[in-house]
């Protein structure tokens, strides 16, 4: 194998669309390039590792901003809503483009990816206005506060409280595993409304402002000895009543409706550019090795093969549901499972030049399996959901 | 070099659709062990008068597309239906003098588990069948299957190890082997969803087996490497690189499915008569075929 065959592009379905759409998904995919040649900073791109922490969120913050003025945020959002209407073709092409030109991951994910589809389908008309312009705009960051200490796959057991007081509620509990949110202006957030009620319907759905007395975040420092998620407490921090998302008892089905989305070809898309270029790095520091040659040939495989599921999903999503469900389910569990098998085998191959890399990739590596909802609950959500078995 | 689109186009999802559909009339949607070892529940005469083995005919530079193939092969491998559809579809292809024949063609193949210089004839011991000597290569003839010794491994398939062997270009041996691999990717899909049926049937300390989480876990699994399996027959259709390699691995994935949903039916899963060992006898054979075709025409 030669390594220019093994470094794909996309097929070329998804990066410059199929017949019909052809043009335009061409033309998509050339002024996306051409935008991120321009516009991804040329300090963060080459010069990443060097960068202080204040340095990285300027240019990660400065990102959203950069993407809304280019027109690229909220690519599969409504126009209506400032997106750019478009699909998840678009999308998936552009994570792709992005990662390949080191563009970085601005501070916005968690808002457009989850927020702003959820305000969309289940948010009032005031709410749609007040939150969803700063979205797109990056002026305003979001973070997500589902999984407590005592809840994590169990996440219908948040034990946060929504106490309802005039005008609105107090809420108080603890959030963990939130990223963002250190910068982040608002938290939408689980919390019981009602103890005495039944399971998955005591539980709202609240839009809470972080600036606000009575938050309080603590780093999570992580075994591969980064710090990307925090802690947070609340403690009797008012929401108004205009901040619930749908009624009081919805927030289960309105966090259900968005999770879904969360899963989707996005994130593998972001996802099979890293990998990819971890797999190159394999390549090319010990393809040449006989007694890791059969092993480096699957994960190539299985990495080229990431992205050809991806392009199947993409090119399923308009018609075939069945179909498209079962392809679309597997893909955490594809991606996720492969990032740390290759991690496994850099660490293994003792490549003195790589030796930190690979340190650092294996332990981050370990989180993807849990993280998204563990790969054991992503398993029973497919063999429930996708495949119809009993529960 | 790259595709358009990983979809197959209109000829083949409709004749993969005409193709399950006259299956299932034929059959009765009955267990593969029905007719595994007696009569073929559809006849050649109907397969013929569908056109279906002349599916793969390229005039004019119109016809199926190997993605086409893969979509008709996928549909065909969900019931081993025990007639030489795949093999006529591409001798026909391949071959002016398979083309000129009424009835069905098959191909002597290289095959990995061999050592004495015979081939593998699939459905050669079928009484009608020619082989085609050459496709896309050598001497275009038919001639009648050599003596040689029967070879059940795989019940439906008839084969006959031979004295002889069919010449082929690299695209005809490419597209045998990714046909091959597409086959047993429908059988895999067709045995998970043996599997998904079985789980919720079959109960166990009063509650179906498919509620406990190994077993969901087993068949999560299995959906996974069906999917792959699908994915990497598309893949290896769709661009020229290493196409045994995904080949291979497309049917690796489809054993491993064979296995999972084999598990999932317990000791049923084990006896002759339940049927499951007749996909993993075709998957296991299509890796013997496929990697002989590798060891020849790899070299990529």
């Amino acid at each position: 194998m030669t390594s220019e065959q093994l470094v794909g592009e996309l097929p070329a379905d998804v990066v410059s669309g199929d017949d019909d759409t052809g043009d335009d998904a061409d033309e998509f995919t050339r002024s996306a390039e051409a935008w991120l040649k321009e516009n991804v900073p040329a300090r963060y791109r080459d010069h990443r590792g060097a960068l202080s922490n204040e340095e990285t969120d300027e240019i990660r913050r400065n990102w959203d901003r950069q993407l809304h003025q280019g027109g690229f945020a909220g690519l599969g959002l409504p126009r209506e809503w400032g997106g750019q209407g478009l699909g998840l073709r678009e999308e998936v092409a552009f994570h792709v483009l992005a990662g390949k030109a080191k563009a970085p991951d601005g501070f916005g994910r968690v808002a457009k990816v989850l927020v702003a589809p959820m305000l969309i389908t289940s948010g009032t008309e005031e709410q749609k206005a007040k939150y969803l312009p700063k979205i797109l705009s990056g002026d305003e960051v979001w973070c997500q506060g589902f999984s407590e200490p005592s809840a994590g796959s169990d996440l219908a057991g948040v034990k946060t409280r929504a106490v309802k007081v005039d005008g609105g509620y107090l809420i108080t509990g603890r959030k963990t595993w939130t990223s963002f949110a250190q910068h982040a202006d608002y938290c939408f957030l689980l919390a019981q409304t009602d103890p005495a009620a039944p399971r998955y319907k005591n539980l709202g759905m609240f839009l809470v402002d972080m600036k606000q007395p009575g938050v309080s975040i603590s780093d999570i420092k992580q075994i591969s000895g980064a710090i990307h998620f925090a802690e947070v407490a609340f403690t009797k921090v008012f929401v108004s009543d205009g901040d619930i998302v749908g009624e009081p008892g919805d927030g289960w089905s309105v966090a259900m409706r968005i999770l879904t989305d969360e899963r989707g070809g996005t994130e593998t898309a972001a996802r099979y550019v890293e990998i990819r270029s971890d797999v190159d790095l394999l390549l090319e520091s010990c393809g040449d090795r006989p007694e890791l040659a059969s092993e480096l040939q699957e994960l190539d495989i299985r990495t080229e093969l990431l992205r050809w599921q991806l392009s199947k999903v993409v090119d399923l999503e308009d018609d075939m549901g069945d179909a498209f469900q079962r392809a679309v389910s597997i893909l955490k569990v594809l991606w996720s499972e492969l990032w740390q098998d290759v991690t496994r085998v850099g660490i293994k191959a003792m490549v003195a030049a790589d030796r930190e890399h690979w340190r650092y990739q294996y332990f981050e590596s370990r989180a993807v399996s849990i993280y998204s909802g563990t790969n054991e609950i992503q398993r029973n959500i497919i063999s429930e959901r996708v495949l119809g078995l009993p529960r | 070099m790259s595709a358009s689109t990983t979809l197959p186009d209109e000829i083949g999802l409709l004749a993969s659709e005409s193709i399950r559909d006259m299956v299932s009339r034929a059959t009765d949607n009955a267990p593969i062990a029905t007719y595994a070892e007696g009569e073929s529940p559809l006849s050649w005469q109907s397969i013929s008068d569908g056109g279906w083995d002349q599916i793969g005919i390229i005039e004019d530079g119109e016809g199926a597309s190997l993605r086409d193939l893969v979509e008709i092969a996928r549909a065909w491998g969900e019931s081993c239906i025990p007639l030489p559809l795949l093999p006529t579809i591409m001798a026909k292809r391949h071959s002016a003098a398979a083309r000129a024949v009424d009835g069905p063609v098959t191909i002597a193949i290289p095959s990995a588990t061999r050592t004495d210089g015979t081939c593998f004839v699939p459905y050669g011991q079928l009484g009608d069948i020619v082989v085609a000597t050459g496709l896309d290569a050598g001497t275009d003839c038919v001639v009648p299957v050599t003596d040689g010794l029967a070879d059940d491994f795989d019940i439906l398939m008839h084969g006959v190890q031979a004295h002889m062997r069919t010449d082929m270009s690299m695209s005809a041996a490419r597209e045998l082997g990714v046909v091959f691999a597409a086959e047993a990717s429908g059988a895999a899909k067709k045995l998970l969803n043996d599997g998904i049926v079985f789980a919720k049937e079959r109960e166990q300390f009063g509650k179906p087996i498919g509620s406990f989480q190994a077993v969901k876990h087993h068949l999560a699994n299995a959906l996974i490497n069906a999917e792959l399996a699908e994915t990497a027959v598309i893949w290896s259709s769709l661009q020229e690189h290493e196409v045994f390699r995904g080949a291979l691995f497309a049917i690796d994935r489809s054993i491993a499915v064979g296995e999972l949903v084999l598990q999932v039916h317990g000791g049923l899963g084990f006896t002759w008569e339940m049927g499951l060992h007749f996909y993993l006898r075709r998957m296991l054979g299509a890796r013997e075929l496929v990697s002989g075709l590798s060891s020849e025409f790899g070299g990529v």
